[in-house]
């Protein structure tokens, strides 16, 4: 075979080159000569291993400044002015000065490895060009993080200490090698500082932070066991969810409420919640071409991101009205979905009370990327723009000291207030405790009776100096929310996040959580619904629905899994529940099993010493179901109930308002990225038509980005 | 107008994410520097977005690497003009400009084919990682090298036949014998 041309047709059969008549023609040649067969096989291996070997350069990217600019470049109207190109040089200044001062701290050095490496590659292509976790676990072992047989006595006499200090420095290098930039992180960052005791040594753990070449956030964390014969192994560490590939954004385990046969539970209890901060994360996730993990998918914080026509309240007598639609289920056609819809009323913006607010803003170093701190700060200004004269605004930063930046000010003495927020510099490491401490002192001594007094913390949720227990934490804040200023946790940057202590400290502290990872989430936030995320117009808001067993047989609430309440907290006044702001809708939404139909659910045996008691005259009514509500006024402590008896009208899913298709697309959309159960026959096809059919005007266009959402996470999934 | 500006906005996104990586890494191979090639490449994708999208669409793949390709070579002049008066700035020589930039410590399979490539003339070594890493085909590798594509199959066909020599005397040693 050493005729050139039939090397140069061969190739082109290999890689596809070839036109359909010739790849026929010549693969038929080839199928029957075995000379030419093996040779074509060389071919095709030769291709992918060159494919294999290019995909293994270390990656390239933009800097995020650089993409930045491209997208506003790209979003501009024309005639289009030439924006001032932001050189790679220039932007990566910052990080580098930073990553000098961490240095030094390899003096601290740690007892828990951890890699950091950049988990921004689309899981497809890492898959293709081998991923960020095994690049890290080739690095662990390059770096011969082997275990040094450390005995007790070799640790306390300080050895060990010394070793890690030195293999960590060497792990630096290596990712230096490749073109990462890199420094050995001291313990203070660390958000699980532990010696490791396994039999008689203690494994010494090197603490390791690594960013990529283009300065972004490190984005991914791997932690690894050294073992004895130089070997490391992933870190197992069962109190943390890593995704993909070992990230240490943190999610607690969601189990999806299962079907309840109504003859078991009548009643089913939970407490509103009108937190959207997963909307956003899965947002995140999906743009950058990754699938979420499915505990960051909380259906209800998804459903209730979008706004939906409910009706408000005519007038102020009553907080909120409430809605409920029965009608059928699309993804199971044997099922009813019921619909609860609350509405807040809404609070024209003058009408908007007067707010003391302090900030409390986390300036540790893990606050230093372009999305973290930098965005803070144009979110914070965007906000004080909002205020008056009749406003407070403080300052509190923390790291690893805690510290009033500015005083309590009125909010129209904006040039100190920006002046201020300028200021603001990332460095040092976290110690929320501190923080929040001296932050609620300074809003309980500015306390406005009648106002909004609120502690807006802005974090990456990395507490991790002081007061880490988060039990500890999530106490004081409940302490504190006793004082009346309430709590609103605004969650920034990806990699670090600490989801599930966020969402607590908000919940415990009468507050609420937001995701902010863009301006214009900023924007939603804080400026759009700022009289709902600033004004509390119901506290302790709970639902209970007592289901009719004549009418049916089982029934599921969709998502709220963290909010479920015991029946009999329903009536205890202290049993804390979510909160509703001004101009707010909350949704939620049931799967129910009319009675007589096939249930999912596990059944017990029947009692041999009870049993069942007849229905009530009320069951033959032909009831559906009751729906009660009690929430508080946001400064009372008796709560007020609500009750409604809801009829099924036989609505089919065709006959539904739009807003009810689109938070049933909606729901569908969490349950297929959770891979739910419960899914029934939805696809993504399925969940864009119905969420078409729902889409309505949406002047805000949120509804035509979920459809985008839509789209990315059928092309990921390839259903 | 919004549409308009959205559905732009999009067509870029969507070539960022489809080409930036590939484009950063074969404007590194000609540039010999990460830090010039991230400034081509933000400044070809900037070209894009006042670019007329009907003279685009089409033959994004090519349009976009003949841009970064031009302005790579432009960078290239201009920096080797400065070099000698910029000792600290001088750009290390890569050996081989193009070639892949793997690490010694991959399998000795790996090191074998980039050391393989990086012996191939430039030309061979810019239509290999074009093939082979960017996926361009041949049609459009000859669009943005400016030759013909008979010469492209042949630059290609010749270095596969290399590298597929070459492993055969690893993969296979005996037969070789």
């Amino acid at each position: 075979m050493s005729n050139k041309l039939d090397h140069e047709k061969l190739t082109a059969l290999v890689l596809g080159e070839l036109d359909a008549d010739n790849q026929t023609h010549i693969s038929e040649e080839v199928e029957s000569d075995s000379e030419l067969r093996t040779l074509a096989k060389e071919l095709r291996e030769a291709a992918n291993l060159t494919r294999e070997v290019y995909a293994s350069e270390p990656d390239l990217q933009l800097d995020t400044a650089q993409r930045e600019q491209v997208m506003r470049e790209a979003t501009a109207q024309p005639p289009v002015s030439k924006p001032r190109r932001v050189s790679s040089k220039e932007s990566r200044a910052g990080w580098r000065w930073w990553a000098l001062r961490l240095v030094p701290a390899t003096a601290l050095v740690a007892l828990l490895v951890v890699l950091i490496l950049p988990l921004l590659v689309r899981p497809l292509e890492s898959a293709r060009r081998g991923s960020p976790a095994d690049l890290a676990n080739e690095l662990a072992l390059s770096a011969r993080m082997a275990e040094t047989d450390a005995t007790e006595e070799r640790y306390h006499a300080g050895n060990v200490r010394a070793e890690a200090e030195q293999w960590a420095m060497q792990a630096v290098e290596q990712m230096k090698a490749r073109g990462y930039s890199a420094s050995v992180n001291g313990g203070p960052r660390t958000p699980s500082l532990q010696d490791v005791k396994v039999g008689g040594e203690i494994r010494v753990k090197g603490n390791f932070y690594g960013q990529d070449i283009n300065g972004l956030p490190p984005t991914g964390q791997a932690s690894y066991f050294a073992k004895p014969d130089g070997t490391a192994s992933p870190y197992d560490d069962p109190a943390r969810n890593y995704w993909p590939g070992h990230n240490t954004e943190a999610y607690a385990n969601i189990v999806e409420n299962p079907f309840k046969r109504v003859t078991d539970e009548a009643l089913s209890t939970f407490s509103i919640d009108v937190d959207t901060a997963s909307y956003s994360n899965v947002r995140r996730f999906l743009e950058q071409g990754m699938l979420p993990p499915p505990d960051a998918v909380r259906i209800e914080e998804l459903v209730n991101y979008f706004d939906y026509d409910y009706a408000p309240p005519e007038d102020r007598s009553k907080p909120f009205t409430a809605h409920v639609t029965v009608a059928g289920c699309p993804w199971n056609a044997d099922h009813r979905l019921v619909r609860i819809g609350l509405k807040g009323w809404e609070m024209v913006k003058s009408e908007r009370p007067a707010s003391n607010l302090v900030f409390l803003i986390d300036v540790s170093g893990s606050m230093q990327p372009e999305n973290k701190l930098p965005l803070v700060r144009r979110a914070l200004r965007l906000l004080v723009r909002q205020l008056d004269e009749r406003d407070r605004v403080a300052m509190v930063v923390y790291a690893g000291n805690s510290g009033l930046v500015l005083p309590s000010t009125p909010g129209n003495e904006r040039k100190k207030i920006f002046r201020a927020i300028d200021h603001l510099d990332a460095g040092g490491s976290t110690n929320g405790g501190q923080g929040i401490q001296l932050a609620y002192r300074v809003a309980v001594e500015n306390f406005l009776d009648g106002g909004v007094n609120r502690v807006i913390l802005a974090t990456d949720g990395d507490f991790n100096v002081g007061i880490t227990n988060e039990g500890d934490l999530t106490r004081l804040i409940e302490e504190k929310a006793k004082s009346g200023v309430f709590l609103t946790v605004l969650g920034f940057g990806l990699g670090n996040l600490k989801d599930a202590t966020m969402e607590k400290l908000a919940d415990k502290g009468n507050g609420n959580y937001a995701y902010i990872d863009t301006l214009n989430e900023a924007r939603k936030v804080l400026v759009e619904q700022m009289s709902g995320t600033l004004v509390t117009i119901a506290k302790d808001v709970k639902i209970q629905i007592e289901f009719n067993p004549a009418r049916v047989g089982a029934y599921r609430l969709i998502g709220y899994e963290n909010r479920v309440l015991a029946a009999q907290d329903f009536n205890d006044d202290t049993k804390d529940a979510g909160e509703i702001g001004a101009g707010h809708t909350v949704t939620a939404l049931y799967e129910i099993v009319p009675a007589g139909a096939p249930v999912e659910a596990p059944s017990v045996d029947p009692l041999r010493y009870q049993q069942a008691t007849g229905l009530s005259d009320a069951a033959t009514s032909g009831e559906l179901m009751t729906l009660k509500l009690r929430y508080k006024a946001p400064d009372g402590d008796t709560s007020k109930l609500l009750t409604f008896p809801v009829r099924d009208a036989g609505l089919g899913w065709e006959q539904a308002d739009p807003d009810f298709k689109f938070a049933a697309a909606v729901a569908s959309f969490g349950m297929l990225l959770r891979n739910s159960a419960h899914k029934g026959s939805a696809t993504f096809d399925t969940v864009r038509t119905w969420a078409e059919a729902g889409l309505g005007d949406d002047p805000s266009g949120y509804r035509a980005e979920f459809l985008d959402l839509v789209g990315k996470s059928k092309t990921l999934t390839g259903k | 107008m919004k549409t308009i500006a959205r559905s732009k906005a999009a067509w870029v996104a969507e070539a960022l994410r489809q080409f930036e990586r590939p484009l950063l890494r074969y404007a590194a191979g000609i540039t010999g520097d990460a830090e010039l090639a991230r400034d081509v490449v933000q400044e070809t994708f900037l070209k894009l977005c006042t670019a007329d999208r009907a003279q685009v669409d089409g033959h994004l793949a090519a349009w976009l690497h003949t841009v970064v390709r031009n302005h790579a070579l432009n960078v290239r002049k201009k920096e080797s003009r400065m070099a000698p008066l910029l000792d600290e700035h001088a750009v290390p020589q890569a050996d081989g400009g193009s070639g892949p930039g793997i690490e010694a410590d991959r399998n000795e399979t790996h090191r074998l084919i980039a050391d393989t490539i990086r012996e191939l003339p430039p030309d061979q070594q810019e239509a290999c990682r074009l093939k082979f890493h960017n996926g361009l085909t041949y049609r459009e590798i000859s669009e943005v090298m400016g030759v013909s594509l008979g010469t492209v199959s042949n630059l290609i066909a010749g270095a596969l036949d290399l590298l597929r020599r070459r492993l055969r005397t690893v993969l296979d040693p005996v037969r070789e014998a």
